[in-house]
């Protein structure tokens, strides 16, 4: 995978003609995409699909419609169009291989944006399974409308030749097809012999006939066969793609671009938590289950008796993701808080910003703890200690800190190291890695799944006691800090 | 009879097992072969020891290895697991298991809401005749619908038998392959809560249902008359809320429970009155269209462990090892056989490491039966991988002079 980003968008054609690359709407996405796109079609492409695949996990779990179903195809269409997505519903209401300029151009769009998505889904295992089913949906629901004639040159295409056998071994077992097929006119269909691991769809639900380890199937079930081929295909890139994350990621847009993605969709915001956590804890957990941008902004409190604005509530906000509640939490920075100021004083000036975020004051809502994406990529003053340490801090700083801490003088050079050729994330997970003398290699993006991921490590070293009451408040991020209504000018 | 189990008894008599009856060249033998390309110190082995200790990741890297470990540690139970991309004992977090045999686990603890004559640990020659009919539907399945041909049946020691298909595919079959092939087989489904267990439809029945239909029909009759499956009235009512259609129980009802106990007879009489409702109720057919061969097979077909299949990694007993609770050895039987089986014929280490036990004797001549057994698997298993891999070779040589096409699992 090659993508090349510049910020004009410089064309490069693409080799061979376009009939040569994209000469059918269905394609294996053997061959990654070399063309130089701009960000924003790049970003447009890859919501684009996402709305896509989006819809396709409507369609079937929301909607409660069967796979290929007519209702099935006529929603997903229905909504691509409504959507604005005519170039998929182009592809996905005939899948032919007709030579407009218009075809070449979804084609072409189909083609990239697979490839992108396979970038932001290739992270975790989770996120692989549900690109994966709805990828494989939507490959099955484009070869079912395809008609005969764009079905052998989808075969020829991609050099899948299978000979039918013979009308004297058909003979031989027309009588076991006719058991064990559930279609009418088997006498007229002609029959193909390929390994049952090709078709484990079809011997899982009995659906074929099998004999010495071949499966005997019509055309009409080679859908089986190629489905499992480009699963199989599609689960060995991913992985690949997976390993290739960090040489992607030296470019930072690209970093938050793919991260917000899945975010946007399916990621959890921790804004709602079924655990306590009590603050007598905190010491305990800064220590093993908190990321570094979090153990610093504590150590800090514990130690300066006070946060600017911007750590109270990077700080706040991911306290009331673990589980500390509302009262907890005021008595938490009230207690560090009156060290060095008057009761009255904190009640004034504070105590507002820490119900705020509970969505106790001002506009209600209740806010999400923030991403690593938004940690990262918001700018820290002077002054200000929280931001993400391995970006916002110096690397001899980082490197003191660490080693100060005690950690194994190699490890904290590989964390330094990770953190100065800009991976901060990767540098996160080495921290995690090295904290928890294991070898885990997380994928981190959320300082909650730090958090809770080192907490499922640990297991047992907290009590986690389920939340008795939940109070359900309309959940937002904050986007703009300036548009918030604070007491203390930033 | 056997003389008293004791298990203190074992740890004294295990070393002298281990060394002169455990047939151990054969056995490295077919581990060799079942973990190849990857060496056989890749495979794991575990014991667990007499005080109950459980040891993982042990591996062996020769014969000489096996025996030494054997006396060393004195497994009182020793599992089988997968063969791993390295050594098991240096496995780390990236390890994992490549390959492992395509093992089936029936047990006739599942088979307790339909037996009668035991429950829960025990068994008898009665009961067994579910593990026969499992048995020799399995292996029927296995060999004509998935062509595969070096298959073990091992007596689990107690109350259940195993089966290791060593086949290369098999071996190498990742999750979702074992996962078909086992929902392939699997036909009883639901828990407690559900009384039906079993579900033909109404279209034809599959060619493999119809073949193990043929199989548990030569043991039915013997088995309903053994088992009273409908005898009594609390297990006539067991089978009467098997009935989908209403109409169809409460005729039932009222003719059975008027006649005497004898499940035969009751059987009878039922598919008399199913016939005649059958013909009669064209409505109703559909529903009832497979009834009596969803009974049957309720009754009487194998119920296998899934997650056992399923997953790539399960430990299983090895054979030839000896149960800790009975003392009986892990026999290997042919699957031909399986029917001609006693199952107090099955030798115990106390009979075959005391000359005085009357059992001595026969239980001797058992050992050696069921020794080669397992030598003929293992043989005709190295033979079909030498000839595996002298065919991989030409293909080999042939796609380097021709073109080096992506050899995928089709024919591309
Ligand atoms: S990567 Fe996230 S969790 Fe780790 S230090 Fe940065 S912001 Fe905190
Ligand atoms: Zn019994």
């Amino acid at each position: 995978m090659d993508f090349k980003l510049k910020r004009k968008s410089i064309k490069t054609p693409i080799s061979g003609s376009l009939k040569e690359t994209y000469p059918h709407d269905l394609q294996f996405y053997k061959v990654p995409p070399t063309c130089d796109i701009n960000l924003q079609e790049f970003e447009t492409l890859a919501l684009e699909r996402v709305t896509l695949l989006r819809t396709l996990a409507t369609a079937t779990t929301l909607k409660g419609l069967r796979l290929n179903s007519e209702e099935y195809t006529e929603y997903v269409l229905g909504e691509l169009r409504t959507q604005g997505l005519k170039y998929y519903a182009r592809l996905c209401e005939k899948s032919g291989c007709a030579e407009t300029a218009a075809d070449f151009e979804a084609r072409r769009k189909d083609h990239i944006a697979h490839f992108i998505l396979r970038l932001a889904y290739c992270r975790t295992e989770e996120l692989r399974r549900w690109f994966v089913a709805r990828e494989m949906e939507l490959f099955k629901m484009r070869f079912a409308v395809m008609r005969g004639e764009a079905v052998d040159v989808f075969f020829k295409l991609n050099n899948l030749c299978y000979t039918n056998i013979t009308d004297n071994e058909k003979n031989e077992i027309i009588h076991y097809l006719r058991e064990c097929l559930p279609y009418q006119n088997i006498d007229n269909m002609k029959f193909y012999k390929v390994k049952f691991y090709e078709v484990l769809d079809l011997v899982k639900t009995r659906k074929v006939y099998l004999s010495g380890g071949y499966a005997y199937i019509p055309h009409r079930d080679f859908i089986s066969v190629l489905s499992a081929l480009y699963r199989t295909h599609l689960r060995q890139s991913l992985a690949i793609a997976s390993q290739h994350l960090g040489e992607i990621e030296q470019d930072e847009r690209l970093v938050s671009l793919l991260k917000g993605l899945h975010q946007s969709y399916s990621g959890n915001d921790y804004s709602e938590t079924k655990s306590v956590v009590p603050i007598e804890s905190l010491d305990s957990l800064s220590l093993k289950s908190f990321p570094l941008c979090m153990r610093q902004l504590h150590e800090q409190l514990r130690m300066a008796h006070h946060l600017k604005h911007g750590g109270r509530l990077q700080y706040g906000l991911f306290l009331k993701g673990i589980g500390v509640t509302l009262e907890d939490s005021l008595r938490f920075w009230r207690d560090e808080f009156t060290k060095i100021m008057e009761l009255d004083k904190f009640e004034k000036q504070y105590a507002y910003n820490v119900r705020y975020n509970y969505g106790k004051e001002g506009s209600k809502r209740n806010y999400s703890p923030f991403t690593c994406l938004k940690i990262i990529n918001t700018p820290v003053g002077p002054g200000d200690c929280h931001g993400c340490p391995y970006r916002h801090c110096d690397t001899s700083n980082l490197k003191n800190k660490l080693l100060g801490y005690g950690y194994d003088p190699q490890a904290v050079h590989e964390v330094v190291d990770l953190a100065k050729k800009g991976h901060y994330q990767i540098a996160c997970s080495k921290y995690f890695d090295t904290v928890h003398n294991e070898d885990v290699g997380l994928g981190i993006n959320h300082p909650n799944q730090y958090f809770e991921e080192s907490q499922k490590i640990i297991k047992g070293g907290i009590k986690v006691e389920p939340k008795k009451e939940k109070v359900t408040i309309k959940k937002e991020e904050i986007d703009d800090l300036e548009g918030m209504d604070f007491d203390e000018p930033l | 009879m056997v003389g008293q189990h004791d298990e203190n008894l074992l740890s004294d008599m295990l070393p002298i097992y281990y060394t002169r009856l455990f047939p151990q060249n054969i056995f490295c033998r077919w581990l060799t072969c079942g973990s190849y390309p990857h060496p056989v110190s890749n495979r794991e082995l575990s014991f667990t020891l007499a005080d109950d200790v459980y040891i993982r990741y042990l591996s062996i890297n020769n014969q000489k290895d096996f025996q030494t470990l054997l006396q060393k540690k004195i497994p009182h139970k020793l599992d089988i697991g997968g063969v791993y991309n390295t050594k098991p004992s240096i496995a780390r977090h990236d390890s994992v298991v490549l390959a492992r045999e395509l093992v089936f686990d029936i047990d006739l603890t599942d088979y307790d809401e339909i037996r009668t004559c035991c429950q829960e640990a025990k068994v008898c020659e009665k009961c067994w005749k579910f593990m026969v009919i499992a048995c020799e539907i399995i292996d029927k399945a296995l060999r004509d619908d998935f062509g595969f041909q070096n298959i073990l049946w091992v007596f689990s020691g107690r109350r259940g038998i195993h089966c290791w298909v060593s086949d290369y595919e098999a071996r190498t079959l990742d999750s979702p392959g074992r996962g078909a092939i086992a929902d392939y087989m699997c036909l009883i489904m639901g828990g407690d809560n559900q009384n039906k267990k079993v579900n033909l439809g109404s279209d034809n029945i599959h060619t493999s249902i119809r073949r193990a239909l043929n199989i548990i029909d030569q043991y039915f009759e013997q088995l309903l008359e053994e088992q009273g499956f409908i005898s009594t009235a609390d297990r006539l009512q067991t089978f009467l809320k098997i009935m989908p259609d209403e109409n169809l129980k409460s005729q039932t009802e009222k003719v059975l429970a008027k006649m005497s106990e004898a499940s035969l007879d009751r059987w009878k009489a039922f598919l008399n009155i199913y016939n005649n409702y059958y013909r009669e109720n064209s409505n109703s057919s559909r529903k009832i269209k497979y009834l009596i061969e969803e009974i049957k097979i309720q009754y009487c077909y194998p119920r296998l462990d899934v997650n056992v299949t399923k997953g790539f990694n399960h430990l299983l007993k090895s054979p030839f090892s000896i149960h800790p609770k009975t003392g009986k050895v892990c026999v290997v039987f042919k699957p031909g056989n399986a029917k001609n089986m006693k199952l107090d014929e099955v030798p115990t280490i106390y009979s075959l490491l005391d000359d005085s036990s009357p059992d001595n004797a026969q239980h001797q001549v058992n050992m050696r039966v069921a020794v080669k057994n397992f030598q003929e698997v293992v043989f005709s298993l190295e033979k079909t991988e030498a000839m595996r891999r002298r065919n991989d070779a030409r293909v080999a040589n042939r796609s380097i002079a021709t073109s080096p096409v992506d050899r995928g699992k089709a024919k591309i």
